[in-house]
């Protein structure tokens, strides 16, 4: 039996059926599970059919038919309630992937210079600590209920796992290499940022990586909380009306969307740093 | 011996599991809370043994029950008269009203800083939980002072509930808010802050039930539930004059007495089974519930229904409003009947 042989190599067609397998399941049940609550009750809201589905995507990317007359496709989809939310949506996420740049900049002193060190070190594992969404009426006294504090939250929520990260990482570059390249002439911003930074990169990229579903998270935490767009707010609201229909399409899209910038920073991180191996 | 014992535990289990068993979910509202004190305090226990079933009574956040009630995980659950047209009876679960507990009579507000009019609104930005009845009755009272046109012209914030209040008193710059109490007597508290309009100028149309999906009710089990928690209902009305059972109640939401007492001033609450019949069988109840589902069309949230008699109600007196082969929400006053008779 080679089924639990660790030195086991499946065929091409085997590993293509297994890798599947799951995914089948998963959405044969669904529709069965559909079907059956639809021959109880044809309107059930709770777990939509496939034509139901299909109908709410096609009213949430284009607008229905009534409404729009005669515009293309292409203008409806631009003017859709999918498009408008994700975008709403995609500014904060960008906002807060910006303001996660000073947090690696920050870890990475904290890491090397003793004295931004002990100013911030001690309290970076304090602020890590706390449980941004518990503190939500703070934010909303800093931050207003606005944009700023929807970026806040999540600012508040990931970049202190970054910047711990950051520090960790350029803690683990060896030490012989940091005075070599002092007696090489380096000087220290150089090694901080030509010799340290540089090498740990391609790891801070991937921690960005595994980060994106807590960033998401608090988008989402943030969106339900207050909000008049975003993909959240929309999730939020047909929850008042079961829109069931409308809801698994949205969170399908967010995890492709999601998929993609995963996707694209391995990409850019295999393209910037092609000697980087794991 | 001990197999004898253990022979009896079984037969014992066995027993019990032999009665029906239902399930009630309730969430923390003024007109809600009793329905934790009814089990708390054995009044339910009485009940449900003379009528032989077994019923649970499970707290649950406001939505997340409604889910539930849908699923069919529940049996009954308390809800507002509007919920009960557009969770349950628009996804095609026909449901009855069995207990019409109280009507809103002051419980929900529209709040403003500033001395801000009605007719200032359009324009400006207000805080509510979009789709519920904060925005029923943003629209009555914009509608009620001629402003229905500009109705479109208010951006709505949809803000959670749970956090709602602290959002509001903590941005100065946040001119107006619509929610509920315990939240409207927390925000009042705030300096600048005035009642604009409230449920009390609407009376009668934000109602507060406990409904059953009705299949349930066409089984004599079922019939035992009803009566058995309706009989509860009103032994349990009938002591809320008592402070120490109003005490208990604010308890078991971890509220005070002087705090469920203000709520309850403003809450029209149908104390006796012969209030909540004649509210329920008048002509008045039509008038209103076609202005909520009215409403519920005009918001989509009537499910895939084309028109907005496509969600029929049946009222006490078996007239219907709607098409009547699609009856999705009764009023079902018969239980409530047999209390005021005395026949429970």
């Amino acid at each position: 039996m080679e089924l639990f042989a660790i030195n086991a190599q499946p065929s091409r067609t085997i590993t293509w059926i297994l890798s599947w397998l799951l995914f089948a399941a998963g959405i044969g049940s669904y529709f069965w599970v559909a079907r059956e609550r639809h021959r109880e009750n044809p309107e059930d809201r709770v777990v939509p059919t496939l034509t139901q589905m299909a109908q709410s995507i096609h009213d949430a990317a284009v607008g229905s038919d009534e409404e729009a007359g005669h515009e293309s496709l292409g203008s409806r989809f631009v003017h859709s309630m999918l498009w408008q939310d994700t975008l709403a949506s995609a500014k904060r996420f960008l906002w807060a992937m910006v303001l996660l740049i000073p947090a690696v900049l920050l870890g990475l002193h904290v890491g090397l210079f003793p004295y931004v060190g002990v100013f911030f070190l001690r309290f970076i594992l304090f602020f890590d600590k706390i449980i941004a969404l518990s503190v939500l009426p703070i934010l909303f006294i800093a931050f207003g209920i606005d944009e700023l504090s929807k970026v806040m939250l999540i600012v508040i929520g990931v970049t202190p796992t970054i910047i711990l990260d950051t520090f960790n990482l350029s803690k683990s570059v060896p030490k012989e290499q940091i005075v070599k390249s002092f007696t090489l002439g380096a000087g220290n911003f150089t090694v901080a940022y030509r010799v340290v930074l540089k090498q740990i990169l391609p790891r801070i990229l991937n921690s960005i990586r595994l980060n994106l579903k807590a960033v998401m998270l608090f988008l989402f935490a943030g969106e339900m909380i207050a909000a008049t767009d975003g993909l959240a707010y929309r999730i939020a609201l047909l929850r008042r009306n079961m829109g069931m229909s409308t809801i698994i399409p949205y969170v399908l899209w967010v995890a492709l969307l999601l998929f993609l910038v995963d996707w694209t920073m391995r990409v850019m991180n295999r393209r910037l740093h092609p000697w980087f191996r794991e | 011996m001990i197999r004898f014992i253990v022979l009896l535990l079984f037969l014992a289990g066995e027993l019990a599991a032999q009665k029906p068993k239902f399930t009630v979910g309730w969430s923390i509202y003024v007109g809600w809370n009793p329905y934790q004190y009814m089990e708390k305090s054995g009044i339910l226990k009485k009940w449900a043994d003379k009528y032989g079933v077994d019923i649970r009574v499970q707290r649950f956040d406001y939505a997340p029950s409604l889910d539930a009630f849908v699923a069919k995980n529940i049996d009954a659950c308390t809800m507002t008269n509007m919920e009960a047209l557009d969770m349950p009876a628009a996804a095609g679960v026909d449901t009855t009203a069995i207990i019409t507990g109280d009507y809103s009579n002051g419980n929900d507000a529209v709040l403003v800083r500033n001395g801000l009019t009605l007719n200032k609104l359009p324009g400006k930005k207000v805080m509510l939980v979009e789709k519920t009845v904060s925005q029923y009755l943003l629209e009555r009272a914009l509608t009620l002072n001629g402003l229905k046109d500009q109705i479109k012209r208010v951006t709505l914030v949809n803000t959670s509930d749970s956090d709602i209040a602290t959002a509001f008193i903590t941005n100065t710059s946040q001119e107006a808010v619509v929610t509920w109490k315990p939240l409207v007597s927390q925000i009042l508290q705030t300096k600048g802050v005035t009642s604009l309009f409230n449920s009390s100028q609407v009376p009668g149309e934000i109602l507060d039930l406990l409904v059953v999906r009705s299949e349930i009710l066409q089984k004599p089990e079922g019939q035992k539930f009803a009566k058995a928690i309706t009989g509860a209902w009103y032994e349990v009305m009938g002591q809320m004059k008592s402070d120490k059972v109003l005490a208990a109640i604010a308890a078991g939401s971890q509220d005070t007495l002087a705090s469920y007492k203000e709520q309850l001033s403003t809450t029209n609450l149908f104390s006796t089974p012969q209030s909540a019949l004649a509210f329920t069988q008048s002509g008045d109840l039509k008038q209103k519930m076609d202005l909520v589902r009215q409403f519920c069309f005009d918001h989509h949230l009537l499910g895939d229904a084309k028109q907005v008699n496509d969600v029929a109600i049946r009222y006490a007196d078996g007239s219907i409003q709607g098409n009547k082969d699609r009856v999705r929400f009764r009023f079902d006053t018969s239980y409530t009947q047999l209390a005021a008779q005395g026949k429970l």
